[in-house]
């Protein structure tokens, strides 16, 4: 090759990386994981924006931004996350009501699952106080949300300090799915979008914790302030709050917020 | 400081390494001094667990010791009690995990013994278990010394299996590293600084005595 085709080549190159723009880079709490695809490959069809998500414990992503994870746009499972990442000044709410809360995108429902070939093949409330259930799966009530509201629920019942002997916990939601999925625990309290994929439709049930037995799940987005696609962030989350994706959220188990 | 992690990873850490020589110094020898072609197969499979991510492997036990498989419900039978989420659970784990670093020093250690020494003792009628402890121990001492060292840090070290398979139960499963995650997970950087700082203290201590040991024996020409 020639040295003014070698030139031509890198220039095209060049020219390509700048018109292509960047695709926005998400932060998503790991619930959100059988959830966000469609839509993400939805708002690129219809505003030819691309994203794409990684998934982790909320509190593993607020750590990652805090270390200046690349990050445009984060979609924690609770409030007090988004939140933490505002008081530090690394991320905003900007063009919302109040710019120092978090935008509520959806709220998490609990659920308590077991798989159809176990011992327990119709999860209800009684379970929970069956002397015969002996390990119960929960996630990290320290750093997930949905653990924290799973120790809510059993503090609610009175359970808390009968059943912790037989808790074990799991590092997020989905692991302490998979903890039950495998049979080695009989039964877990994991988020209604876990119950709700295929792989746990086709192999267990679902039964759903009264939401006065915890304090609501409300999952909370923040804009990464050093962002440089703000405009594009923006379409996002009107996306995600548009009353088509919305419906979209309660059909794969989150609450609505609109 | 959680003195009860501590105790628990030390525990998990000495049961492990035993438990692995006693594994491991066989499985060495088979691999040295066999002569099979099927020993290459199996010199890769005993280096597999270095291949997959913790976590995975730490699921993959959970499935295969679960009740979903014959296999689990045979242990679960013998046991009376499912072997995830339990103290023999993650001595399993464990074991395969830290599987490599107990056989590569092994198999270097016993490779380097002159064969014409193996030839002669086996000429005098010395049985394999005899050769074993009598020829290459005593000359790869330093091997044994590297491949107990290293399983029992890396047990200490390890996070992704015992974080699937051990579902955090205090006292049972949760180990040193698990803990130092939570503490850093929940923002707790005082106290995670600490324990890391006790976890790297205690190590070098322990290293620094063992390798002065070996040092006075004259261990480094063996």
């Amino acid at each position: 090759m020639s040295r003014s085709m070698l030139l031509l080549t890198a220039a095209a190159f060049g020219a390509s990386a700048l018109w292509a723009q960047k695709p926005l880079r998400i932060a998503a709490a790991t619930d959100l994981e059988p959830v966000l695809p469609p839509i993400l490959l939805q708002f690129h069809q219809t505003t030819g924006i691309e994203a794409e998500a990684t998934y982790q414990a909320s509190a593993v992503l607020t750590t990652q931004i805090q270390n200046g994870a690349p990050f445009d746009l984060f979609l924690s499972a609770d409030l007090s996350h988004p939140k933490r990442l505002i008081d530090a000044g690394l991320a905003d709410a900007a063009g919302s009501a109040d710019s120092s809360t978090p935008i509520t995108y959806a709220k998490g429902t609990l659920v308590l699952w077991t798989r159809n070939d176990s011992a327990f093949p119709h999860p209800s409330l009684a379970l929970l106080h069956n002397p015969a259930l002996k390990r119960l799966a929960i996630a990290n009530p320290v750093q997930a949300p949905y653990g924290r509201a799973a120790v809510a629920a059993l503090t609610s019942l009175k359970l808390y300090e009968s059943l912790q002997p037989r808790v074990v916990t799991a590092e997020n939601i989905a692991q302490a799915a998979q903890f039950v999925d495998s049979g080695n625990a009989d039964a877990g309290l994991i988020s209604m979008t876990s119950a709700l994929t295929p792989r746990l439709t086709a192999s267990g049930s679902y039964f759903v914790i009264p939401h006065d037995l915890y304090p609501p799940i409300e999952q909370g987005a923040v804009i990464v302030s050093r962002t440089a696609q703000r405009a594009a962030v923006h379409k996002l989350l009107d996306f995600l709050l548009s009353p088509a994706v919305q419906a979209q959220l309660a059909k794969s188990g989150l609450t609505p917020v609109k | 400081m959680d003195w009860q992690a501590l105790t628990l990873t030390l525990r998990l850490a000495s049961i492990t390494t035993v438990v692995l020589l006693a594994i491991a110094v066989p499985l060495a020898t088979l691999l040295v001094l066999g002569r099979s072609r099927w020993l290459a197969f199996l010199e890769a499979i005993a280096t597999l667990p270095l291949v997959l991510p913790p976590t995975v492997l730490g699921f993959f036990l959970l499935v295969l010791l679960g009740p979903r498989t014959g296999f689990g419900r045979a242990i679960t039978a013998m046991l009376g009690h499912p072997l995830a989420f339990s103290f023999s659970g993650l001595v399993v784990g464990s074991v395969i995990y830290s599987l490599p670093f107990a056989v590569q020093p092994l198999v270097a250690g016993f490779s380097a013994v002159d064969q014409p020494l193996i030839d002669a003792a086996r000429l005098l009628g010395a049985g394999s278990a005899r050769l074993v402890l009598t020829l290459l121990i005593p000359l790869a001492r330093r091997s044994l010394v590297a491949a107990a060292i290293l399983t029992f840090l890396h047990t200490v070290g390890e996070f992704g299996v015992v974080l699937m398979l051990g579902g955090d139960i205090p006292g049972a499963t949760r180990t040193l590293s698990i803990l130092l995650y939570n503490q850093v997970e929940n923002f707790d950087y005082a106290a995670a600084g600490r324990t890391a700082a006790i976890l790297l203290a205690l190590s070098i201590a322990a290293l620094a005595a063992i390798y002065a040991g070996s040092r006075r024996r004259g261990g480094r020409h063996a």
